[in-house]
């Protein structure tokens, strides 16, 4: 975090503890649903990224604002093998 | 262990909980949309019954707030929906309350919700960061291009609350009806956002419509970005906000972050050899010398300015030295 870290030092009350617990461990139930979710959207998430691999060969890349750059067919990426299309990264690059 | 990524969420999906952290008083019904493993700090939607009350008070984190729907009175004045509030840590509010109820989005940037009753702010607050404003009707739109490389038009923001060191924002957005971007983003920075109205679509997560919410960590993928019908929502970065366009839909938080730093290294070689071969990599970056230097305080002998803060005594618009030329 690197907002403007404006706190003031002071000691968390036992009830305060016991409901930064909870809520932390609600989250963690949360994160598994949307994780699983987002898990089941990839067949549909496959359709669309062909369809964005369609519109920026075609129509164009927005490269800056609504600076367009057409992609060459043959220069669209390909999916490395064996890697699992992900969208969703617990902790960004720290996920393990 | 920080937030980790949350999106999409909906907050419609799942139902308020009564808040029980004492100082907020009965009435107060939350829905908790992410929090900091570390710190507590967190993203609450928050609804306050009808004669809702709260006493005066400050937190010890800083904390932030838009009005959602409905109205407060707070200081002899009430502020309706599109409201915001940037709170110092310590910074003693007046008394709140909601006479017909409201549902206000809290943000705890810095530790767990807290209200400690005073009337008196704490010494160590910063009151001069104070600051709250109708995002609604007293700030205009302007155009989302204020990074390079930029958001197609169609994206329109208004800063709330800006840090000039790090460079995080609080800002609200829309997209008009029929906006798309045909890019994939990624950022530096954490990214959070609720949508206040209307819904947007991401190539990645699908449709995120009225009351949801993401938070998302740095460097992950995100975009195309579509809105059908147009939406506004509020937006946050914890840090410096750039955007790097690409067209891999398969590419990792890791791979993302080395383009970045290949990106520093080919436009900053000086400053990126310098950072590597001096091995700074302390937690809390190189010391910033603004930040630690000593300064002359309060007690500093004859610390009275000595000039009208008009002179420039190096000018020579006095004594002239004449030189013969003879």
């Amino acid at each position: 975090m690197t907002f403007k870290n404006l706190f003031i030092d002071h000691e968390r009350s036992k009830e305060e503890e016991e409901w930064v617990r909870e809520e932390l461990a609600e989250q963690e139930q949360r994160f598994a649903k949307i994780d699983g979710q987002m898990n089941d959207l990839a067949p549909t998430r496959a359709k669309w990224y062909e369809e964005f691999f369609d519109r920026i060969s075609l129509r164009g890349f927005n490269a800056d604002g609504d600076q367009k750059v057409k992609i060459k067919r043959e220069d669209l990426p390909v999916k490395p093998e064996g890697r699992e299309d992900r969208v969703v990264w617990k902790y960004g690059r720290d996920t393990e | 262990m920080a937030r980790p990524h949350i999106e999409p969420f909906v907050d419609r999906d799942v139902a308020f909980k009564r808040m029980l952290l004492p100082g907020f008083g009965r009435g107060m019904h939350y829905k908790m949309l992410s929090m900091d493993g570390d710190t507590g700090a967190c993203t609450m939607t928050v609804q306050l019954d009808g004669g809702y009350s709260q006493p005066p008070g400050f937190s010890w984190s800083e904390w932030e707030m838009m009005v959602v729907e409905g109205e407060l009175q707070l200081d002899g004045r009430t502020v309706r929906k599109g409201h915001y509030f940037f709170v110092p840590a310590g910074y003693a509010m007046p008394a709140i309350k909601s006479e017909q109820g409201a549902i206000v989005l809290m943000m705890y940037n810095t530790g767990e919700p807290s209200l400690v009753e005073a009337t008196e702010h704490h010494h160590l607050a910063h009151t001069k960061l104070y600051h709250d404003v109708d995002s609604y009707l007293d700030i205009t739109w302007v155009p989302g291009n204020i990074v390079k490389p930029a958001v197609a038009s169609g994206v329109m923001i208004k800063l709330l609350n800006y840090n000039p060191i790090s460079h995080a924002m609080t800002f609200i957005y829309c997209m008009t009806p029929a906006f798309y971007q045909d890019n994939i983003s990624y950022h530096d920075c954490a990214e959070e956002s609720y949508h206040l109205w209307g819904t947007s679509w991401m190539m990645q997560f699908g449709d995120i419509p009225t009351g949801g919410y993401f938070w998302r960590p740095a460097y992950i993928n995100h975009g195309a970005f579509a809105s059908e019908f147009g939406c506004i929502a509020l937006g946050r970065v914890d840090s410096k906000l750039f955007n790097y366009f690409h067209y891999n839909p398969w590419s990792t938080p890791q791979e993302n972050q080395t383009r970045a730093a290949a990106r520093v290294y080919q436009r900053d070689p000086l400053l990126y050899k310098w950072m590597v071969s001096h091995s700074h990599n302390h937690p809390h970056g190189p010391e910033d010398f603004e930040q630690t230097q000593k300064l002359r305080g309060p007690e500093f002998p004859d610390n009275e300015p000595e000039t009208d803060g008009h002179k420039h005594s190096h000018w020579h618009t006095h004594k002239h030295h004449h030189h013969s030329h003879d």
